[in-house]
């Protein structure tokens, strides 16, 4: 897992922070995406994520007005992240249609 | 023959049933319990569904001797609930549907309450109570939808019995209102409070701040005790959920009641709505603790039904939502 910190984009004046996580295969990276794509942030503005794979690994982009804001989304999504990881361990792998 | 796992989460509870034909193959659930005095949070709660689900998922595949491909369709809570809650009970159906390469199914709660009181008792087409720590409400069915025909305006019954618990520092375990009904059992004096029934809806914050203020007055000069209060709660908040039931059946012409929720475990709301069906000559339906209070077969029976009618979700669709009415959902699998 590699991240690179909150630095703050000169041109737009946001603060961004993005993460690479690398999965056994694209498929399971896939699904990862899928299963965390679906849910909103909960607020309102001040923040977006985007995700997307490429190979296997699946890629995070924030971009925040500000750091307390950025914080919370991150920590959250670390623990979704977590939590998806320990279910393909225990419940994968992924059966092959 | 179709096997459906149900995953539920919305509130304290956390619980993974499997469901075939009408069939309950396994149940287990666990609860978050915090100390006296304390209501569960959404982060706090979320962490302890996080810290269990997966336990519980082996459980509940174990004890009902299934395989993952045995398994017909994967359903989950989409709401209504606690946001933090929801998403973690999501991100784990989500993940197994696709691992296991089966169709996802979002169920709203309430109907899950409804349809699995249906599979327990029998019950054919009662005007139905639907009372727990999130909601109240009267609910009927017809042409396609469960309509609520009265519910609280404010906040929900078992919230009003859950928050007078925390006042009078009263266990958690196993739950508030359980605790509540057994205290009241030693109850004698009738504390007179508020009875809020507007038309064929009530409302319990008004009472509860009155028995809030009352408690401190009473209990701490020796005018009552803390079982009185506790049953005069009760008896004043049943009545109310008992009148709106009753004026429901006579609106509908229904001569069957079932209550559902984790307050229908309640014996003496039980013994009151009996009262009131057998003075009418209706016949009342109501389970157990094990299918009352939340638990992941109910969300397996309603998307038992909501998939043998043709329904699936899509991954994209499958966002979790804290708002859900009951009458949001069309009934696809009834007449």
């Amino acid at each position: 897992m590699a991240a690179t910190d909150g630095e703050r984009n000169h041109q737009t004046g946001k603060l961004e922070f993005s993460l690479d996580v690398p999965f056994p295969s694209s498929l399971e990276a896939s699904i990862a995406l899928r299963s965390l794509s679906p849910d909103r942030e909960p607020r309102k503005g001040g923040i977006s994520k985007h995700l997307a794979v490429t190979g296997s690994t699946l890629s995070v982009k924030w971009s925040a007005d500000e750091a307390r804001v950025l914080r919370v989304s991150v920590n959250s999504f670390l623990d979704h992240l977590t939590l998806v990881m320990e279910t393909m361990q225990m419940f994968g792998p992924p059966v092959t249609q | 023959m179709t096997v459906v796992i149900g995953f539920e989460g919305s509130a304290n509870k956390i619980g993974i049933g499997i469901i075939k034909d009408g069939e309950v193959l396994s149940n287990p659930r666990r609860t978050y319990i915090t100390p006296p005095g304390q209501g569960f949070m959404p982060s706090d709660t979320a962490r302890h569904h996080r810290a269990v689900i997966l336990t519980v998922l082996k459980e509940a595949l174990e004890q009902a001797g299934l395989k993952p491909a045995d398994i017909d369709c994967v359903a989950y809570t989409k709401g209504p609930g606690m946001g933090a809650p929801l998403v973690t009970v999501a991100l784990v159906a989500r993940t197994v549907a696709q691992l296991w390469g089966k169709p996802l199914l979002g169920v709203n709660h309430c109907i899950g309450h409804i349809e699995m009181g249906r599979l327990i008792t029998q019950a054919n087409n009662p005007i139905v109570l639907y009372v727990s720590g999130g909601n109240t409400q009267v609910i009927a069915y017809s042409e396609r939808r469960y309509r609520i025909f009265g519910e609280t305006i404010d906040i929900a019954v078992g919230n009003c019995l859950d928050r007078f618990a925390r006042v009078i520092k009263i266990s958690n375990d196993p739950s508030p209102g359980y605790n509540i009904e057994q205290m009241a059992k030693k109850g004698s004096q009738y504390v007179e409070l508020p009875y809020a029934v507007k038309g064929m809806d009530v409302s319990f914050s008004g009472i509860l701040s009155y028995i809030e203020d009352a408690s401190h007055k009473m209990l701490s000069s020796g005018q009552c005790a803390a079982e009185d209060l506790c049953f005069s709660l009760q008896e004043t908040v049943f009545s109310m959920l008992v009148e709106i039931t009753e004026r429901a059946m006579a609106h509908c012409g229904s001569q069957e009641v079932l209550i559902v929720g984790g307050v229908g475990c309640n014996m003496r709301l039980q013994e009151m709505m009996g009262v009131m069906c057998k003075e009418r000559g209706a016949k009342l339906f109501a389970t157990d603790e094990q299918f009352c209070i939340d638990n992941g077969a109910m969300i397996a029976q309603a998307g038992w039904e909501m998939f043998r009618s043709g329904q699936v979700t899509e991954l994209e669709d499958s966002w979790i939502t804290q708002r859900y009415r009951t009458d949001e959902v069309e009934v696809t699998w009834r007449d």
